[in-house]
């Protein structure tokens, strides 16, 4: 779709690949020689087994984030606190393509696979930066995506690589030719669906959710079989019986001045809601191995203000959704923001961790960083809530509604923590995610549901004259408690990284990249990437070297310089 | 064959016309009578008119299918769409997408102009979604080089409601002042 419409994109492409063939392919001369084995020898085949074990593989980084408790720790300590200062690049390859990216690298045993907007992938040599294949999706006629036309990267299983589309498709490629091996509907994009996010692999299966919560659709997470593509399972995020418990209070017990009397004289009409109440699933879920249960967040209602038109609580959006993982069947839930009428909802990925409950003793749990500002620490169990967080970002006048002038509060309407995935280190008890600060007016207008296309049912608009910023935020989850917090000059968006070495690794949309000490949060160490630094990193380890590597393609939503570099970095000789 | 059609009053002809055929058509046929007022070479017979030759296929499809259901409201459209199937507006739609975006020779908006569209451009972040150098993408409409007075009725018809088949530009536009609309338009059409 893109390149034939958009000459001006595909000059700068031209003129990008020159300049990778010509300045920036480090080390390319090396391309021809064999593979040296990293630890599985030469497999390039990813095993559940692998997958597994992916928490303890400092040599791959196999799943979107880190483990299937997505705790985005990795345990390589090579590069640490000692040494970080002496990071450089290795390498800088530059897509075609001059766009948003929000990719986290795969890298399976010295190969990495990344993603651009409009769903380009890339197999590149993870020693090099040289290119092995490039992969484009054709897209369709019919796009319908809210917030760029990003991809969040692939899912590796097998001998494939999977990508979930623009308009909706589940493709796998074959790995080491990145030759379509099928392709699947996963929704009608005409209907208001589309998909930015990377598929998660488990034993067989191919899950992924759905954007689409601003555009009146029924949310999901469907898993797909690797093999063949068929539907094996779907789980609706919006039951049919959706009106709930009518809660007048949300997580943190603050009032959310509901009509409830109003909402409950609309129910009995409100009967076919659940077909376009929202509910997208925008990022990978985590997966319990041991109990084979899924964890994932769920996002907010549509019209994203408008309440009037939804009656009830609106199960399951802006939740904590847990389900079987062989089966899809419902298990439990936790309704972060009952009813949402700012789009305060649940985005980043939920993180599996063994935490304090509020008898002192350690159980699984299950975080889950809200748009709202606060850390949510929750049960596996039965999904009930052990504890929130310190607020992360200024709270005010929550909860205020929103009016048809428009009304402030605080965090506006993109967080908090946006989709941007957290990351943990276990052996700190800490939690890390990054922050926005936006000061925003909420508006509310009704309009019918326009078929499929943008239904925010009024505006969320940033306030010029105040000023924005984002932070970098530590929170101890077994009590909390922010442990540190450093202050960005703009609102962040992205992903974090904790390793073994004490460190944790966040880019920011001014360019800059930076490692900070993961007890105290003191900066080590930071590099100008030329654009925004907005997408999650990931590390790995080939021929006894520990690589950092990120994508700085900028972003759409926050307009943020874009780039199309994805940078690898490692210590000298 | 070309058929005759008046731009004010040969309409409904010319479609009876097309309705009367039995032969099935092509959808070079069927894309005729569409030059009447889009033009023949794509630049439209009236100011008020838009471009379609180059635009995106995602969008000339929903906004066929709109015209149909009568989400979006145009006597003119209402009844060239009115025997149109799904196919056949897809079909269109992919036909006139795939044709060149003609030059208008609109002139480009002075600096003051562009410095509001760019002021406008901050506050609502109308490229987030018509994406750089407003070429739009799939079902976003490229605005870049768009008939000036169409461009202006639309963000007009979009703020009274007179277009209401998009509440999201309905909202985004109720957020722009009045005043500034007129510069847009300006800027959009030379840009
Ligand atoms: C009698 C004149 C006339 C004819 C014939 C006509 N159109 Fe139109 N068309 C218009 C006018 C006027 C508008 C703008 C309506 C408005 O202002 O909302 C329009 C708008 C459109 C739009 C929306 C474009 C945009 O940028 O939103 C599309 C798509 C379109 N026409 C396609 C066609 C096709 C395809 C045909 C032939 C099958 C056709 N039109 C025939 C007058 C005509
Ligand atoms: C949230 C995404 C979004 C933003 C932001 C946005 N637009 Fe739009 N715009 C659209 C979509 C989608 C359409 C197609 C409307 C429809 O469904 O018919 C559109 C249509 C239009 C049209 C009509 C084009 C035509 O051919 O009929 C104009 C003019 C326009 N937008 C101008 C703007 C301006 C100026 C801004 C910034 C002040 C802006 N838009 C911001 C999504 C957006």
């Amino acid at each position: 779709m893109l390149m034939p419409d958009m000459p001006v994109l595909r000059r700068l492409a031209v003129m990008a690949s020159v300049a990778a063939a010509g300045l920036f392919n480090i080390g390319s001369a090396l391309a021809d020689e064999t593979k040296p084995a990293t630890l599985y020898g030469d497999m390039s085949s990813v095993t559940q087994d692998m997958l597994d074990r992916a928490g303890q593989n400092g040599n791959d980084f196999l799943l979107t984030n880190g483990n299937y408790s997505q705790q985005r720790f990795y345990p390589n300590a090579q590069i640490n606190r000692g040494n970080v200062a002496r990071l450089r690049p290795a390498w800088i390859f530059q897509t075609d393509l001059m766009e948003s990216m929000e990719t986290s690298p795969i890298i399976v045993n010295g190969i990495m696979y990344v993603t651009t907007s409009f769903d380009h992938v890339y197999a590149l040599d993870a020693r090099t930066g040289e290119e092995l294949w490039h992969y484009q999706q054709k897209l369709g006629p019919i796009t319908t995506y809210c917030c760029g036309p990003n991809n969040r990267g692939v899912a590796v299983y097998g001998d494939a690589v999977y990508l979930a589309t623009l308009d909706s498709k589940l493709v796998a490629l074959d790995a080491k030719t990145g030759k379509v091996k099928w392709s699947s509907d996963i929704a009608d994009p005409e209907a208001g669906y589309s998909e930015t996010m990377a598929p998660t692999a488990v034993d067989g299966k191919i899950l992924v959710g759905t954007n689409g919560g601003e555009y009146g659709i029924r949310g999901f997470v469907k898993a797909f079989d690797a093999k063949d593509g068929h539907v094996i399972w779907t789980f609706y995020t919006i039951p049919e019986k959706n009106l709930g418990v009518w809660a007048e209070k949300d997580a943190t017990g603050r009032d959310l001045h509901r009509d409830i009397a109003t909402e409950k004289a609309n129910a009995p009409q409100a009967t076919e809601l659940y077909k376009r109440l929202g509910g997208g699933v925008w990022q990978n879920p985590s997966v319990d191995l041991a109990t084979r249960r899924v964890y994932f967040s769920v996002g907010n209602p549509s019209p994203d203000l408008d309440g009037a038109a939804r009656p009830g609580d609106n199960l399951y959006t802006d939740s904590l959704v847990s389900v079987d993982l062989d089966t899809g069947k419902y298990i439990c839930h936790f309704q972060y923001v009952p009813h949402d009428v700012w789009d305060l909802d649940a985005v980043s990925p939920t993180v599996l961790v063994d935490a304090m409950d509020n008898d002192g003793k350690v159980v699984p749990a299950v975080m889950e960083g809200g748009k709202t500002g606060h850390v949510y620490v929750n049960r596996r169990s039965d999904c009930g809530l052990i504890r929130f967080s310190e607020a992360m970002v200024p709270q005010e006048n929550m909860w205020t509604l929103p009016t048809a002038a428009g009304a402030r509060m605080l965090p506006g309407a993109n967080g908090g923590v946006e989709w941007s995935p957290m990351a943990t280190d276990p052996s700190l008890g800490l939690v890390y995610a990054i922050n926005l600060h936006q000061p925003m007016t909420y508006t509310v207008t009704s309009a019918p549901y326009p078929n499929g296309k943008l239904w925010l049912g009024g505006a969320f608009a940033v306030i010029p004259t105040e000023a924005q910023w984002g932070n970098i935020t530590a929170v101890d989850y077994n009590t909390g408690k922010i442990r540190w917090q450093v202050k960005t000059p703009e609102p962040m968006i992205g992903g974090i990284l904790a390793t073994a070495g004490g460190l944790v690794f966040t880019g920011e949309g001014n360019g800059r990249f930076a490692a900070y000490d993961s007890a105290n949060g003191s900066r080590l160490w930071q590099f100008q990437a030329g654009a925004g630094v907005n997408a999650p990193p990931s590390s790995y380890n080939v021929d006894g070297k520990q690589y950092i590597a990120v994508a700085a393609g900028g972003n759409v939503q926050l307009n943020y310089k874009r780039g199309n570099a994805i940078i690898a970095f490692t210590l000298p000789e | 064959m070309r058929r005759k059609c008046s731009i004010l009053s040969g309409t409904l002809l010319c479609l009876a016309a097309v309705a009367a055929s039995a032969q099935p058509q092509t959808v070079e046929q069927k894309a005729e009578v569409c030059a009447a007022c889009h033009g023949a070479k794509g630049i439209p017979v009236d100011k008020t008119y838009p471009v379609i030759w180059g635009q995106h296929q995602g969008y000339l499809y929903l906004e066929l299918r709109d015209f149909k259901s009568g989400a979006r409201k145009n006597d003119l459209m209402t009844a060239v769409v009115a025997d149109l199937s799904r196919d056949d507006m897809m079909a269109l739609a992919a036909y006139f997408a795939k044709k060149t975006w003609p030059d208008l020779r609109q002139k480009s908006a002075p600096d003051a102009e562009a410095a509001v569209a760019n002021r406008v451009n901050v506050s609502i972040g109308c490229t987030g979604c018509h994406l750089g150098q407003y070429q739009g993408d799939a079902t976003v409409p490229r605005l870049a080089g768009q008939q000036h007075d169409y461009l202006l009725k639309s963000m007009r018809d979009f703020r009274s409601r007179a277009r209401a088949n998009n509440p999201g530009m309905t909202d985004l536009m109720k957020a722009t002042a009045e005043a500034d609309l007129a510069p847009e338009a300006d800027f959009l059409a030379g840009h």
